[in-house]
Formats: C-alpha cells, sequence, structure tokens
C-alpha cells in the first residue's frame, strides 16, 4: 500500500472536485482497490477526528512513511512572507509544505495553482503566492528550483485549472503502482504522456483552423469555424490532452464553442487579464496573431494563412455544427 | 460576549500541536450546552483585490475559480452582473441553458454532500444503541455504505449536462454577456435528457424518493410528508423516509435551530421575463425567488440593503460598507488579533425594514421558506412545504438537511422542463456593446445559499468588484453590534454529550455546509481548557 496525504494550501478544490468526476477509475475505485492508503483529504476523509495531527506528526518525524504527498493549492506566503494568510494546523501551511515536501517519497503538485501559483499570483498578488517549483514559467517557487523529494524527482506537476479527473487519477496510480520511474517530465515537470500534444488534438474544429476559417462571434456563431483567429482560443499552443481525454465524458471547452484558455501552461492567465484581453485573439499590425502555434512564425504563418484561404472548400465557410 | 473579553478561550495556549483547517470553530461549553462561539476563516487570497483594473470579462474567468464546487454559480452571477453593467439584450435560449447548467451543478452536489459530508455522521458510535443504527451504517457508512458510493459517483451525471453545453464542469466560463457560448445540436439535447432521465431513476426515484417524483411533489404539508414515508414498502425503504426517521429518532430536529431569519436572492430566470436583465427587474423575472423572511415576515429583495461588516474580520477599518463601496485591505492576522479581529471572512448584514443591519442565514432552508410565500407571479415557483415545517417543528438541524434534499425532486423537474423550452434554431448569444463604465449586480443560489457580485466599470475596466459568498453569509463573523453570524448563532444552545465526541456540532455544521473545511474546537466554558477538537470536511 503507498500511503498519499492530500492538502488544500490556497485552494478553490476545483482539483478534488474535478477528481470526483472521475469514472475509471471512480475516486472510490482508486482509493479502495488500487493499492492507495488514504490518509487524510479536506473533502473526503476517511474521518480521522484528532488522529488527523497525530498521522501529520508521525510523518513529519518518520515515524509513518509519506509516499504521496499531494499539494492542491497555491503557496500562499503572505503577509509579509509570514505565511499568515493560509494557516494550518496552528502554523502556517508554508511550515507544513517544508516539513512534509522533506519526508515525502514524490510530491505531486495538482492543479495550475500548487504548480506554478496560478490566479492568486497574478498582480498584485496580495497574498504572495507562488507555486511549489514554478513561480508562473519561472522555475524554483516554494521550495526552489534544485529541490528534489526523497526518490529523487522534482515536483510532478499536473496542471490544469481544473486538472482533468483522469490526468490525476492516472498518474496517481502510475505513482502508486511504481511506475514514477516510467514517468518523463518536460520542462515544466508536466508528464509528458499527456502534456505533449495540444489542446488543439483532437478539437473538432480543426477543419476550419486548417483553412484559416474564424468564428464570427459566439452563440450560433460557433457552429461553424475556429476559435483562434478572434476569440483568443489558445488550443493551437497549449499542451494539455483535453481534446483526446475529454471532461466529463461528453465534451470539451472548444468543442462547446469555448475558448482555450491555456490553463495548463504557467503563464495562465495569459496578459494577466489585462483591458482588452479576455475572449480577444491579441493581434500584431491589426491582423496577424501575436500569439502563433507552436513553432510557427509570423512570416510563414501569414504565407501559409493566405494559402489555406484561398484552398479553402465551400464547406469550411458554412455551418458544420448543425442541428 | 465578545471575542475580546473571552479570555479563558486563548488560541495561543493549547499546547498541542492543533490542526486547523481552512476554517476554525471555537465553541464554549458550560454544562453541556454551547454557550457561545466563533468561526475562524484561516485562508486568505485576495481575489477582489486582483480583479481592480482588469478587463470587464475577467470576473467569468477569476471568481468561477474561488470555489471550485460552486464555479458554475460564481460563473452564473458573474456573468449577470456584467449583462446588468452593459445593459445586454439575452435570448431565451442563453436564459434557459443558464438555468440548466446553474441547476445541474447543484443537482450534482445534493447527493455528494448529504452521503460523504453529512450522512457519514449519523453512523458516529454516539448512536450505536438507536434503533435503526444498523440499518444507517447498512446505508451510509463511508465508502462502503450501500447508498454511499452511488450518491457519490452518480453525482457526476448532472454536470455531464453541463459540460454538453459549457465544455466542461467544473471551472467553465461559457456564460457571457449576451448569452452563452455554445450553440447545442439535436443529439446535445437528446443525450442530455438521456442523462438525466438515468440519473433520475438511479438515484433519485429508486434510492432517495422511492416514488416518482409526481407523487413525491404532491406533498405540501408536514403531515402529508410524515404520511408519504409510510404509504408503502418502497417510501419508507427510501433514503429520504429514513432520514426523516432516523434523524428524529436521535434528535436532530431538537437543535442547530440559529436565527429563523432568512435571506434568499434567487435564481433561474423565465425567459420571457429578463431578456434586457436589470438590477431594477430582477426580483420579478426570478423562478425560484428572492426574499427575506425575518421574524416571521416577508420583505423584497433589494441589493441596496446588504452590506458587509469588518470590525472582527483581518481587514483595515470597523465599518460597513455597500460592495459596490466596499474595501478590502488586508491587515496580518497577527495584528488583527490584538484588535478583536479573528477572520478572513467578512460579515454580511441585511438592512431588514424594522430591524436594522441583522445577520440572515442563507441556503436550501432560506430558499424553501421563501418558495412558501404565496405572493408571486405565475412563472414563480411556489412550495409551501418546508416553511409549512418550519411553522409546525421549528428550525434544525433536521430542516436545514431536508430542505437540501427536497430540492433536488424539484430542481429536476424545472431542468427537464427548460430543455425542452430550447428552441435549436433560434439565437444563444447576441453581441453586447462593451461599456466602458457602469455598475452591476448580478446574484443566484449556489447549492449551500445566496452568491453575489457587484461591479463598478470605469474607463474599460473594473474599478471595483466584491463578491459575497453563502459562507460568508453563514459562517462569518460577529458585527460591529457584536451579533453572531448565522452559523455561530446556530451552535448556541447545541447540546454535547460528549466532550471528546461533539458530534453535536459536527451535525450544525455539516447542516450549513460551509464551503470550507473546518474544525470545531470545543471549550470548557468554566476554565476555558481545549476539550476537543475534530475536522469537518468541507466542498462537496
Amino acid at each position: 500500500m503507498a500511503t498519499l496525504l492530500w492538502l488544500q494550501a490556497g485552494a478553490c478544490s476545483g482539483n478534488t472536485i474535478s477528481l470526483l468526476q472521475a469514472e475509471e477509475p471512480t475516486v472510490i475505485d482508486l482509493l479502495t482497490d488500487f493499492g492507495v492508503e488514504l490518509l487524510w483529504h479536506p473533502s473526503l476523509g476517511p474521518e480521522l477526528g484528532e488522529a488527523v495531527q497525530a498521522i501529520l506528526r508521525d510523518l513529519v518525524s518518520g515515524a509513518k512513511p509519506l509516499d504521496i504527498f499531494v499539494v492542491e493549492g497555491t503557496v500562499v506566503q503572505g503577509p509579509n512572507g509570514t505565511g499568515r494568510m493560509d494557516m494550518f494546523a496552528g502554523r502556517p501551511m508554508t511550515e507544513w509544505i517544508t516539513d512534509l515536501t522533506s519526508v515525502a517519497s514524490i510530491v505531486v503538485g495538482v492543479g495550475d495553482c500548487a504548480a506554478f501559483g496560478g490566479l492568486p499570483t497574478v498582480p498584485p498578488n496580495p497574498s504572495e503566492s507562488t507555486g511549489l517549483q514554478f513561480h508562473r514559467a519561472e522555475k524554483g517557487g516554494y521550495l526552489g528550483k534544485d529541490w528534489v523529494s526523497k526518490a529523487g524527482l522534482p515536483v510532478i506537476n499536473i496542471p490544469g485549472c481544473p486538472a482533468h479527473p483522469d490526468w490525476i487519477s492516472q498518474i496517481v496510480m502510475a505513482v502508486a503502482t511504481g511506475r514514477a520511474g516510467d514517468l518523463t517530465l518536460d520542462e515544466y515537470h508536466r508528464p509528458s504522456t499527456l502534456f505533449t500534444t495540444f489542446t488543439h488534438n483532437g478539437c473538432t474544429r480543426n477543419g476550419f483552423f486548417e483553412y484559416k476559417q474564424s468564428t464570427s462571434e459566439f452563440g450560433q456563431g460557433t457552429r461553424t469555424g475556429c476559435l483562434f483567429y478572434e476569440l483568443g482560443c489558445r488550443g493551437p499552443m497549449t499542451h494539455s490532452s483535453c481534446n483526446r481525454i475529454l471532461w466529463n465524458r461528453q465534451s470539451s471547452k472548444t468543442r462547446a464553442g469555448h475558448p482555450c484558455l491555456g490553463c495548463t501552461e504557467p503563464q495562465f492567465p495569459f496578459d494577466d487579464l489585462a483591458p482588452g484581453t479576455v475572449f480577444k485573439t491579441q493581434k500584431v499590425s491589426g491582423v496577424i496573431p501575436r500569439d502563433l502555434p507552436s513553432g510557427a512564425d509570423h512570416l510563414t504563418y501569414l504565407a501559409a494563412a493566405a494559402a489555406a484561404r484561398i484552398s479553402a472548400p465551400q464547406w469550411a465557410k458554412e455551418d458544420m455544427f448543425v442541428v | 460576549m465578545t471575542v475580546t473579553d473571552s479570555k479563558p478561550i486563548d488560541l495561543e495556549v493549547s499546547p498541542l500541536g492543533r490542526v486547523e483547517g481552512d476554517l476554525d470553530l471555537r465553541v464554549k461549553i458550560t454544562d453541556g450546552v454551547v454557550t457561545d462561539a466563533w468561526t475562524e476563516a484561516l485562508m486568505f487570497r485576495g481575489f477582489e483585490i486582483i480583479l481592480r483594473g482588469k478587463d470587464p470579462q475577467a470576473g467569468l474567468i477569476m471568481t468561477p475559480r474561488i470555489c471550485g464546487i460552486c464555479g458554475g454559480s460564481h460563473l452564473t452571477k458573474a456573468c449577470y452582473a456584467l449583462d446588468t453593467a452593459w445593459k445586454t439584450v439575452l435570448p431565451p435560449n442563453a436564459i434557459l441553458v443558464r438555468n440548466i447548467a446553474q441547476a445541474c451543478e447543484t443537482l450534482q452536489s445534493i447527493p455528494r454532500w448529504f452521503y460523504a459530508l453529512f450522512a457519514i455522521d449519523l453512523v458516529n458510535k454516539k448512536y450505536a444503541k438507536a434503533k435503526d443504527y444498523d440499518e444507517a451504517m447498512r446505508r451510509f457508512a463511508p465508502f462502503v455504505g450501500e447508498s454511499y458510493e452511488p450518491g457519490v459517483v452518480l453525482g457526476a451525471k448532472p454536470v455531464e449536462v453541463y459540460a454538453i453545453f459549457g465544455g466542461q464542469w467544473p471551472h467553465s466560463s461559457f456564460m457571457i454577456p449576451g448569452g452563452v457560448m455554445c450553440a447545442p445540436t439535436l443529439t446535445d439535447i437528446t443525450r442530455s435528457i438521456a442523462i438525466l432521465d438515468y440519473w433520475r431513476q438511479e438515484w433519485l426515484e429508486n434510492r432517495l424518493l422511492g416514488c416518482s417524483i409526481e407523487r413525491y411533489r404532491q406533498i405540501q404539508t408536514w403531515e402529508e410528508l410524515l404520511e408519504w414515508c409510510d404509504e408503502n414498502e418502497s417510501q419508507h425503504n427510501s433514503d429520504l423516509a429514513f432520514f426523516i426517521r432516523y434523524s428524529m429518532g436521535i434528535g436532530l430536529d431538537k437543535y442547530g435551530k440559529g436565527y429563523g431569519n432568512y435571506l434568499a436572492t434567487g435564481t433561474f430566470f423565465e425567459p420571457s421575463q429578463y431578456a434586457t436583465p436589470t438590477i431594477e427587474g430582477r426580483n420579478n423575472a426570478l423562478i425560484t425567488r428572492s426574499g427575506i423572511y425575518a421574524n416571521g415576515v416577508d420583505h423584497e429583495f433589494d441589493h441596496l440593503r446588504v452590506s458587509e461588516d469588518v470590525t472582527h474580520s483581518f481587514f483595515k477599518g470597523t465599518g460597513s460598507l455597500h460592495p459596490w463601496e466596499g474595501v478590502t485591505e488586508p491587515i496580518d492576522p497577527a495584528d488583527g488579533r490584538g484588535q478583536g479581529k479573528y477572520t478572513w471572512a467578512k460579515a454580511p448584514r441585511y438592512d431588514v425594514p424594522g430591524q436594522g443591519h441583522v445577520p440572515l442565514e442563507v441556503g436550501p432552508l432560506a430558499r424553501q421558506v421563501v418558495a412558501g410565500n404565496a405572493e408571486r407571479q405565475v412563472w414563480q415557483s411556489y412550495d409551501p412545504l418546508v416553511r409549512d415545517m418550519l411553522g409546525k417543528i421549528g428550525p434544525s438541524i433536521f430542516l436545514r438537511t431536508f430542505a437540501r434534499l427536497h430540492e433536488a425532486a424539484k430542481y429536476y423537474e424545472m431542468t427537464r422542463a427548460w430543455i425542452d423550452q430550447i428552441d435549436l434554431h433560434d439565437r444563444f448569444y447576441i453581441k453586447p456593446v462593451e461599456r466602458e463604465s457602469g455598475k452591476g449586480f448580478g446574484s443566484t443560489e449556489a447549492a449551500r445559499g445566496s452568491l453575489s457580485d457587484w461591479i463598478v466599470l470605469e474607463d474599460g475596466k473594473i474599478a471595483n468588484y466584491q463578491v459575497i459568498t453563502p459562507t460568508a453569509w453563514n459562517i462569518g463573523p460577529k458585527d460591529g453590534k457584536e451579533a453572531n453570524g448565522p452559523m455561530e448563532q446556530a451552535f448556541i444552545g447545541a447540546p454535547v454529550e460528549d466532550m471528546h465526541d461533539p458530534i453535536e456540532l459536527g451535525h450544525v455544521a455539516r447542516s450549513f455546509d460551509s464551503c470550507i473545511v473546518c474544525t470545531v474546537h470545543a471549550y470548557d466554558g468554566k476554565t476555558g481548557k481545549e476539550m476537543s477538537q475534530f475536522k469537518v470536511n468541507g466542498m462537496l
């Protein structure tokens, strides 16, 4: 049995709630059938009452091994570096994170906040928050860039706001069944198996993207076109498997006409939600998207786009997602 | 009793490595009865501060992420706040889809909250000798109870419907000023119906009610409810009838009363009545109504009567301000303690005509009491049952919990009807004019209670943004007049049998379903000694 402790720092609980939607395995099966001994979790129990403090003490002292330490939520360091804006067990949560990360075999940062600091770090970052090993895209964060766990691994980040339930359950299962060594991590410590492809891969609007046909507006306008050109979609630049492993077994943001927000990337929310940036594609020279599909440059993009537009077949200019 | 004169209770005295969650409850117990209570929210992220100066639509991305369980509700009210500020026009389809999404989020929450957070306390060892304890264990034991797993797992079904319209749940931002992002197709509709129907059969009718929704919805009085419980074997064996019988047996109808004063800001709009969303036209257009029920009198809801008091909160000042003028200036809790401040939650208060600024309870009980007001428009939901029960048996842990379960059948019925009203050939969005300035108010009913945003736009950006969550209404602290917050008040009078396992306090706390984890600390009122503490899991 692998022991697992799940704590929430500056969290909205969205990743926990997300995990509840998992079906293969369900969260209950994950905890009862797959060799995970859940020591404590803020929503799911098991109900331990006063025993919680004893467990934390035993973990910190080493009397009980901590195999997997899952952190959800941003590391709140305010005010003035004291950590008193997020108290847990009579001390700043930062102190618990220091103690528990030093005894854990493997540390998993679930969700954008734990991984990169997340929304609370948007300026002016009033809670002085940061991620476990990154502050947005910058390596370091709370634990420092060189930190490794007892098993010799950096923090394994499962970003997303929230992380997809299957991303969490599959990675937890992999770690709990001794396959942590099989995980390759990318530059932001994300498991490559889930975060190499783009949100774009598997998006039902790919045909429209190919011929540079834009969705004109939300609602009925989304019956056709691609959300990348006008509505701020970050699908071609965002590493996620949202369109490979669907959400709630049904859909994804882009399939439902919702531009990808890029929430698995450390820069999320992009442009820090500055006026004029929400649901609007940022452009250079008024026409070319500022952020292009990974690997493309503006000049080649422009040429390819012109050719694509000329060659666009009639269907690409009509509604496809029809009643 | 104020914080400053409660010297026997000193948080720093405890030599134990105390475990606190995001919310601490300090409860003073004298002669086996709670005599005072303090609720302490222990985490601050500062979203209202971050939103200042940002894109007007930033709240659509930011506020759902305040709370993972109520994200869809945050989105709903954030969007209506912008609709009122930008003076948008909404096609009927957009209102229907928003209604459906909001309802589905609540439908997922009802069984998950009941089984995973509330009912697991019903099998506490305190009740080992209670009648039907074995039956309670069989149904509600965590992870293994016959009703526990399906309740938790099937909760995923209603939000599959949310994902069909919104792309994903939690944390979608698919509602935007002027409508919704999606344009559903025929199979989106048929699939949604099939998913909801599965959930109705598997959980709502077969497990919770033991009868058809239609039969259950005929119940109008407490007496009729009791008759329904024993009308036949199937109803008798339902989780709802069992819960009623068992909780009356163990006395959950006897305490956890609170003030008995309620606020609902209402939710769901009648499409024909809210095509041009305004703050003034909001009450009239609601389906699940807004209202205040205080000291037995109904009042119309007016958002201008809401204010937030920070006397005992870790923010600068002691004043009470309307949210449009609201300020959020955090101070170091260490300094705040010296000023009698003890929590990150502000204390929302409502200026009830003739009563002044008072604390009001929000949540399913509040909604259902307001639903019992007979004066209404034809499109507004009327349901006399819970108000009838309030008059006959009074407020309690039992009634608060019953109200939550009662909503499952109602919301299901409404959701199905809204799906049928969607006109796939009509619009889902009307592009709005993005106004540079304006003021907005948007509100909804999250599963756990009223949730509202106040937004002020200037020069094309957010000048002020204030959110009042149901948890703030319920678990907020004492105010400048030292009036308890609603949950603090509900603890008072609660009997505690075993000082070392005060499960009774767990029932009270859980019946409010605060959206953060709380830790209860029980103190001896005479010596100030901490007798016990335990965790109340939150957030489902």
